[in-house]
């Protein structure tokens, strides 16, 4: 029988962190991807920005709209003409020590030949008034087949921080 | 390593569920395996409370050890507000009409690393056609422990006969 | 039939053309949740948006209430006792295809026969003229009956573009 939701890669930053999570040569054999990213910022604030881009690319053709929760007060936000998505905020220096971010994200068809949409939930916790979760819509408005996902944050992911690619298959 | 074929093991695994036959004022996953990366409850359950506040607590803890926020649409307007060193977790909210069930999809990330809090995303909510809720909710739990037991309660009632709650492993390896 | 793995997919419908509907039928009741999950923008009409109905039950059985942000203000809204559930609620969707948008809607305890049926949908459209990104909770009043069709079509008589694919997952439970 076929298997419908399967790990593709995971990551684990290390002792030393990292700049950026990387999936990259992901098989164009599923249908949808699917990330599940617990994350923290070495950035010495609350918290940073948390992006995402696609094959590398850091042209200007990614778009978002986000509708957030930012320190107990809801507003929307978008932006077109893009070098990323901005996918919310993960949890810096300054927080709660050992929160982490929940995000979950997910790419339909990403290896299709059409405009590549991405859903993207997130959530971060910090045991005080600073505060930021986010349901944001992106888009990367380039036809290419996605092979590869960048996650960055404003500093450096610290130790411990997860992520994890699964592909959706279809049939 | 990456996986790319049709060999490749499935990560979503179903681990328990249970359907009440009865009120019950709270419903608890226990014994949860740490074969898993992270979790998903999946929830369809009425309250005996109108728009009553959906709450859990993890492993069994009372304590006020729970950070919780939630961003939410009443159906006329949306509100944010939050609550710190809480002795409950947010997931949002469930009502009490006659047949109507609210929902929510809950994820637990990491749930068995011991070097993080745990962090609870939710997406939940109900219509009764004249009233709801659409409702993202956060919390931490803030302890390192990793997660053997999920409770979940609405806080001003019990659950009512029919509620179903579903827990799912998913693989991380 | 038993439920097969406990995510599985029941069935993929891919457009080889421009369609104004799709219906997934005979859905299997072995399965607690669906999911269904579809990425498309509109061929025809600025402005149409997705729907859906069950059972082909075109009665004012449905209402929902939504959470939205259009990249300008939080908004948030009902309709009740309408003829479908809305999948985007704020705006349309527009004919551009190189800003498409996306659902992801859950459909909980579809099969069983004693309560109404309740949806809750993810829409993310970064669209310039029509943009959104949604959480819409729905449901569906007839007389408690098992989810065994599903319509998803657009308003306005918008059409689904060439090469959408349409895809309902079947979530099993132990």
């Amino acid at each position: 029988m076929a298997n419908t939701y399967t790990l593709i890669a995971s990551s684990t930053v290390g002792l030393l962190g990292a700049a950026s999570i990387d999936f990259t040569s992901i098989p164009s054999t599923y249908t949808d991807l699917l990330l599940k990213v617990s994350a923290r910022d070495s950035t010495a604030a609350s918290r940073g920005a948390f992006s995402i881009r696609f094959n590398g690319s850091s042209a200007f053709n990614y778009s978002m709209k986000e509708l957030r929760d930012v320190d107990g007060t809801a507003s929307s936000t978008g932006v077109t003409g893009q070098s990323e998505i901005d996918g919310g905020r993960t949890v810096g220096t300054t927080a709660t020590a050992s929160t982490f971010g929940n995000v979950e994200i997910y790419v339909p068809n990403y290896a299709g030949s059409t405009a590549k949409s991405a859903s993207i939930d997130n959530v971060l916790e910090n045991n005080s008034t600073t505060y930021y979760s986010n349901l944001t819509a992106g888009l990367w408005s380039l036809t290419n087949a996605i092979t590869q996902v960048t996650l960055t944050c404003t500093g450096s992911f610290v130790q411990y921080s997860t992520a994890y690619l699964y592909g959706i298959k279809n049939s | 390593m990456l996986n790319g074929g049709a060999g490749a093991a499935t990560s979503f695994d179903s681990i328990a569920t249970t359907t009440l036959s009865t009120t019950a004022s709270s419903m608890t996953f226990s014994s949860i395996p740490s074969t898993y990366t992270h979790l998903q409850v999946r929830v369809f359950a009425r309250s005996g409370a109108s728009a009553d506040d959906f709450r859990f607590q993890l492993n069994g803890d009372t304590g006020s050890n729970y950070s919780r926020h939630g961003l939410y649409g009443t159906g006329s307007a949306v509100a944010a507000n939050g609550v710190t060193s809480s002795g409950v977790g947010n997931l949002g909210v469930i009502d009490n009409t006659a047949s109507v069930f609210s929902v929510a999809v809950i994820d637990i990330l990491d749930y068995t690393n011991t070097n993080k809090y745990t962090t609870v995303r939710t997406l939940n909510g109900y219509d009764a056609n004249g009233s709801g809720y659409a409702f993202l909710a956060s919390t931490a739990w803030m302890n390192t422990a990793a997660v053997t037991s999920i409770t979940l309660f609405p806080s001003g009632s019990s659950f009512q006969q029919y509620s179903s709650f579903a827990l799912y492993g998913i693989k991380g390896a | 039939m038993a439920a097969g793995s406990t995510y599985t997919p029941l069935a993929t419908s891919t457009l080889g053309s421009a369609a104004a509907s799709v219906t997934f039928s005979s859905i299997s009741s072995s399965y607690t949740d669906l999911i269904l999950i579809f990425n498309c923008y509109n061929a025809t009409v600025d402005g149409g948006s997705p729907f859906i109905r069950f059972n082909s039950d075109t009665t004012t059985n449905y209402s929902y209430t939504w959470l939205s942000g259009d990249g300008t203000s939080a908004t948030s809204g009902r309709d009740t006792a309408k003829a479908q559930i809305a999948l985007n609620a704020v705006t349309g969707w527009d004919t551009t295809s190189t800003q498409p948008g996306m659902n992801i809607v859950h459909i909980m305890n579809y099969a069983n026969t004693t309560t109404y049926k309740t949806v809750l949908n993810r829409t993310s459209l970064a669209n310039a003229t029509y943009p959104g990104t949604e959480a819409i909770v729905g449901l569906w009043r007839k007389t408690p009956e098992a989810i065994n069709t599903i319509l998803i079509s657009l308003t306005a008589g918008g059409t689904f573009a060439t090469g959408t694919t349409f895809t309902l997952y079947g979530i099993a439970a132990a």
